[in-house]
């Protein structure tokens, strides 16, 4: 039996590339292969969301493959080198301008009609451009806001209901909180470049140049933001130190009372709930430019070797459409795509989306650019140094800066 | 007297030491199991014991993420690829090391050159070659492209080469076929090091990852290396998932282990001294 399926799967692959052999044509029905990383919990809303896209279009068969998100990239590179990649992947945002620029996506703006484009979050649908051109259509996305534990903030004479609305007055929240000799800290940082780009968002630093040739990360806006940061943990010493190889980490430390506040994505909420804590949700504190988060999540994309670009294409806005994102932010706890879907989640009745909702309105994307991951890597070992003290904030983000600019300039 | 003592002190000290070490070593497999018997919110808590200790973790692991399914296609997969790649290097290891042919030593250092390319420079390669056969979910694509093992060969040689060559001779001389030599003589002789090398392999095929997850595409034929890599999601764990998942991943290796250590052991130091 097992055989006889690999057999027959065998076949259709091979069926669909003579297929595609002869020409494709009318885009009615055939099947769509999908790779996705969905979790648990979104798995099964996502597999009913298929069916239901079956249902709407007689003839075609949606096969959705499910990878764990670990291998998901090394996996379709290596299924590009032999064109056995699926029609419709869905990947990180991170991932999508690599991908674009290799050229192994189909570009969408002719299948994507552009009324429909303006109801899809401006934020999530940057995600998806590259060098001018609709790569994907985003299926996910996220931010950062503060998360804070309420009855610490009781405890230390605060008013829980009522989270730093600056970086000042959460360093003075932090003073308050943060108890050295029981290991009680104001705050725990996650040490990464997109985990500090709050903090560069704030006071107003951009990541990159426009044209993408240049790191703007030594701005002085940029070095005090980053200073702000190292001050926390040596200066005020309200942060824990959740950055160190072996340190207590954000969640960990969040969810035993360690520390009293942390920056997390809408993701935690559902987690931090089963733990039983009582925790409350509020913006990034704002700096001299104001309350800005980065922006994460997920695209789905259509490879240039699909056999059925059209249909493929009206899935990816089947996922994005009204309907259905409000279906899944109400279901999972999510944002929504789709601006239309966003008026349903309302503050009474989910306090903590809502206020993710409105964090996303002055959201920052991420510049296209697809050396992301290697910036990242250049910058994580600097502002390592510069928060254990072996080097200066400005000379941990020059030569960060320097590191970037060389390999944007292809040397 | 004051010989004894100090060496009573002297054992007494080891001892301690080796159970200070022993603790700092099974710490983590402990905190393993506690946490898979723990609640998914209480997944970070410090406490040494669950308060409510549940086997709800174990049951989905099992039941909702098809365990079960992945285990069996890890152990077909792990023990084939073991068994095979061991008779291979064993055949192949006996005639490097006790037949003479034409270019035998530079064919062994050619050989022996191919273990500087790492191993993620053939996975592209030999992905190629899997389309273009056809394998794609197959245990054939999962097993088969790892069954030519250079280090196992060289390590079946240098231990066969201290196997004394007039043993071979005599038998020989007795009228002994080839395959009389290999099975009567080379293999019972070298059941340790044949034991270490079939441990080796299955617990490299056990643990493999990125191999399995590239030549499979349905989720029926994932092992469990993949599986355990699904509780993790862009932004999340689920930690008493994963752990428990974990738990029975060990398993084998954990029994085999138990029951052989001695060639575990054996292979870390073999090749170290040679004769």
């Amino acid at each position: 039996m097992k055989r006889m399926t690999a057999i027959v799967c065998t076949l259709l692959l091979a069926g669909l590339v003579l297929w595609g052999c002869g020409g494709g044509g009318g885009d009615t029905s055939g099947t769509l292969t999908i790779w996705q990383t969905y979790n648990d919990e979104e798995h099964p809303v996502f597999k009913e969301m298929v069916a239901r896209f079956e249902e709407s279009h007689p003839g075609v068969t949606v096969e959705v493959v499910r990878l764990p998100f670990a291998g998901a990239e090394p996996k379709i590179q290596t299924a590009l080198t032999t064109r056995t990649e699926p029609d419709i992947a869905r990947v990180d945002v991170s991932f999508l301008p690599k991908l674009a620029s290799k050229n192994a996506l189909l570009a969408l703006d002719e299948y994507v009609p552009a009324e429909y484009l303006a109801d899809i979050f401006p934020v999530a649908l940057q995600s998806c451009m590259y060098d001018g051109q609709l790569y994907g259509l985003p299926d996910q996305t996220n931010g950062l806001c503060l998360f804070y534990n309420r009855e610490m903030f009781r405890e230390a004479g605060l008013d829980p209901d009522t989270p730093p609305a600056t970086w000042d007055e959460l360093v003075s929240y932090g003073q308050r909180l943060t108890d050295k000799d029981e290991g009680i800290f104001g705050i725990g940082l996650t040490n990464s470049l997109w985990w500090s780009l709050p903090f560069f968002y704030t006071y107003g630093a951009d990541l990159l140049s426009d044209d993408l040739m240049h790191c703007t990360l030594n701005t002085p806006e940029a070095i005090a933001a980053f200073q702000l940061k190292v001050d926390m943990f040596e200066e005020y010493g309200i942060e824990g130190g959740a950055w160190r190889a072996g340190g207590i980490t954000g969640d960990v430390g969040f969810q035993n009372g360690r520390y009293a506040m942390i920056l997390n994505g809408p993701w935690a909420v559902e987690s931090l709930k089963r733990t039983g804590i009582d925790f409350g949700v509020g913006l990034i504190p704002a700096g001299p430019a104001g309350s800005h988060t980065n922006v994460g999540g997920n695209d789905l994309v259509v490879f240039k070797t699909s056999q059925h670009p059209e249909l493929a294409a009206e899935f990816l806005m089947f996922v994005a459409n009204e309907e259905n994102q409000r279906n899944w932010a109400l279901t999972l706890g999510q944002i929504p795509v789709n601006t239309k879907a966003m008026d349903a989640i309302t503050s009474e009745e989910h306090p903590y989306l809502s206020t993710f909702v409105e964090q996303m309105q002055t959201a920052i994307p991420r510049p296209p650019t697809p050396f992301y991951p290697e910036i990242e890597n250049l910058f994580i070992p600097e502002m390592q140094a510069a928060l254990d003290g072996t080097k200066s904030v400005e000379d941990a983000i020059n030569t960060a800066v320097g590191e970037v600019d060389k390999l944007l300039a292809g040397e | 007297m004051a010989v004894q003592r100090t060496s009573v002190w002297k054992t007494i000290a080891l001892y301690v030491g080796l159970t200070a070490a022993a603790i700092v070593v099974l710490f983590p497999f402990f905190w393993m199991v506690v946490t898979a018997f723990k609640e998914p919110g209480q997944a970070f808590s410090t406490e040494l014991f669950p308060t409510g200790p549940t086997i709800s973790n174990f049951k989905r692991v099992l039941g909702d993420f098809g365990f079960g399914r992945y285990f069996v296609n890890s152990v077909i997969v792990a023990t084939t690829a073991a068994a095979f790649a061991t008779l291979f290097a064993s055949l192949a290891g006996y005639v490097f090391a006790k037949k003479q042919f034409f270019m035998r030593d530079r064919l062994f250092g050619l050989l022996l050159l191919s273990l500087m390319i790492p191993g993620m420079m053939y996975v592209v390669p030999q992905f190629a070659i899997i389309t273009k056969l056809g394998w794609m979910n197959t245990y054939k694509a999962m097993i088969i492209p790892h069954l030519a093992n250079v280090f196992g060969l060289f390590l079946m040689r240098q231990y066969m080469l201290t196997i004394p060559s007039e043993l071979i001779e005599a038998a020989e001389m007795d009228g002994a076929s080839e395959r009389q030599v290999f099975t009567t003589i080379m293999v019972p002789l070298s059941i340790p090091i044949i034991a270490t090398l079939f441990l080796l392999t299955f617990q490299f095929h056990w643990n493999n990852f990125l191999w399995q997850l590239i030549v499979t595409n349905v989720e029926r034929l994932y092992t469990v290396p993949v599986g355990l890599a699904m509780f993790k999601s862009a932004h999340e764990e689920l930690y008493t998932l994963k752990m428990a998942g974990s738990c029975i991943s060990i398993l084998p290796i954990a029994v085999l282990f138990f029951f052989a250590q001695r060639y575990f052991i054996e292979g870390m130091t073999m090749g170290a001294v040679k004769e």
